[in-house]
């Protein structure tokens, strides 16, 4: 087989099945957003949480970014997306964090759920102040 | 005298208490905002019990033993390492063995969403090369298509880019290394003999990896490919035996999808992958090795945790999986090959795997073969016992990684 036949059946077909799948599925995920981090705290609007109870912050500074959830009771709960075994960045799949190094998972409560991992994500403490949920970074 | 020998040992010892190795437990007490310098160890290991019925042979082996020791320079730079010993010895005088580096690379962090490796590194083909930790796949060997078509662990020397798109749950990979290295290809394993595994690689010939993996819930999805020379000799070397030369010449190409779905205690997984070898008429003619044109192999796995339809969770596991493979290492051949139907092979695998502890598994599985037949033209020494298509393994293990 030729190269362009090769790259012909290979590649346009994963493409093509999988495709379709991901734009359906696009809206519901939860996707980055960038913020400025001011004096070590990062102010998150409210109302980002009108329809998914999960954000991911993202900022220019940090290392990784902070999984912020919206409890049932209307509190927040902020997770350092930092792998407890091997510091390695964490990948959010909208209802756990992986980690693409060893292959640790973590639930949405940073709990570990697969190994190798042992000790659940870092917490960060957070406000609600004037519509805006303020994550403490130290 | 006993007393001075004391004294000495104790100042030796001095400069050893200022020194802190970190464990994962002690990186949560770090504020990774802040840059910090700090060490983390860290490894896998797996030994098994195997009696091959056809054979009736019985064998133990330690067959991997791997320390990872990283460490983190500032915020923006560290180094991540794993160093292997394969079948617990290693001699002069004997077979078998290895000591290995099986990753060795700078991380260069750009952003939290983005980083560069440089050094030895395992670019994402496939589901076990970047995840091969023995709680991570089920069963005491690792898939025959993830070790025969996609040759895991498979790192080479290069340069990786990995990033994750801001607005879409999508993590992407490019990877530039050295190429492989076609004179040494072996009949039966196709590509896998000729990884340069940082070792006095050739770098006349590059290789080019990318990687895509979408997520969402517990759905896992990823293409890769793979596109790179085999020919990494000198130009009038490989000119005199007729081997196209260059950073890409004598190409292999190699494509992968996998797809991962977990839900309830039922985890599947399903994985498909091929090689084209377009120049394996050139390759044959001069390294005489019966390199296929091109190969193929696909598994498909199911896996059920049994402690968790339990009403109070457990956090042990007891999984039972089955896993179905098929693979062919000479789809097609050269007009210059040679067909080995014992390399179209079909495998089912079935069995336990039990984790008293999230990484500490026992495994315990069946595996049973069918091939085709020898072809007798392969056949190099009449004298030895016929060759069976049917085979029939049984596995007992362990297994742990932290």
């Amino acid at each position: 087989m030729h190269r362009k036949q090769f790259l012909k059946t290979s590649c346009s077909f994963c493409v093509l099945a999988s495709a379709g799948f991901f734009v359906s599925t696009l809206p519901s995920c939860a996707t980055a957003i960038l913020f400025k981090n001011k004096d070590n705290k990062i102010a998150v609007p409210v109302s980002f949480f009108a329809k998914n109870d999960l954000q991911i912050i993202r900022t220019r500074e940090a290392e990784f970014d902070i999984a912020l959830r919206k409890e049932k009771d209307g509190s927040y709960t902020a997770l350092l997306l930092k792998c407890t075994h091997a510091d390695n960045a964490l990948t959010s799949t909208g209802n756990s964090f992986i980690c693409t190094l060893h292959g640790s998972k973590f639930d949405i409560e940073g709990l570990v759920t697969k190994g190798p991992a042992v000790h659940t994500l870092q917490k960060y403490h957070t406000q609600v102040i004037s519509d805006h949920v303020i994550i403490t970074l130290q | 005298m006993k007393n001075i020998l004391i004294t000495l040992l104790v100042f030796s010892m001095l400069p050893l208490w200022g020194q802190k190795v970190n464990t994962a437990e002690d990186s949560l007490a770090y504020d990774t905002t802040v840059a910090s310098i700090k060490t983390t160890l860290g490894g896998y290991g797996d030994a098994y019990y195997q009696r091959n019925f056809n054979q009736k042979y019985s064998k133990v082996n330690f067959e991997r033993f791997v320390l990872f020791v990283g460490h983190k320079f500032n915020k923006k730079i560290s180094l991540f390492s794993e160093l292997e010993v394969e079948d617990a010895k290693v001699t002069a005088t004997e077979e078998g063995g290895e000591i290995a580096l099986e990753q060795c690379y700078l991380k260069f962090q750009n952003s939290s969403k983005s980083y560069f490796v440089v050094g030895l590194f395992i670019p994402a083909i496939g589901i076990l090369n970047e995840n091969h930790l023995p709680g991570t796949y089920n069963g005491n060997q690792r898939p025959q298509v993830e070790t025969n078509i996609i040759p895991s662990t498979w790192r080479e020397l290069g340069i990786g880019y990995y990033g994750k798109l801001n607005r879409a749950p999508i993590n992407y990979s490019f990877g530039l290394l050295n190429g492989l290295n076609s004179a040494q290809f072996e009949h039966g394993s196709v590509i896998r003999k000729g990884r340069m595994e940082g070792r006095n690689a050739g770098a006349n010939n590059i290789a080019a990896t990318a990687a895509m993996q979408f997520y969402k819930n517990n759905f896992r999805a990823q293409i890769s490919a793979y596109y790179g020379g085999s020919v990494a000799l000198e130009r009038s070397v490989a000119d005199t035996l007729k081997l196209h030369s260059g950073l890409l010449g004598t190409p292999v190409m190699l494509g992968e999808i996998d797809l991962q779905q977990e839900i309830n205690g039922i985890s599947l997984r399903l994985l498909a992958s091929y090689i084209s070898i377009p120049n394996a008429y050139a390759i044959n003619q001069a390294f005489d090795n019966n390199t296929p044109k091109s190969a193929y192999g696909a598994y498909g796995e199911i896996a059920y945790n049994i402690f968790a339809c339990m009403k109070k969770p457990s956090l042990k596991e007891l999984i039972f999986f089955i896993r179905y493979e098929i693979l062919d290492m000479n789809a097609s051949i050269a007009v210059n090959g040679i067909i080995d139907n014992t390399l179209k092979q079909k495998h089912v695998i079935s069995g336990l795997n039990y984790l008293p502890l999230k990484n500490v598994v026992i495994k315990a599985d069946l595996h049973f073969s069918n091939t085709g037949a020898r072809n007798p033209l392969l056949i190099t020494n009449p004298t030895t016992k016929g060759y069976q298509p049917n085979n029939n393994i049984f596995n007992l293990g362990i297994g742990y990684g932290f």
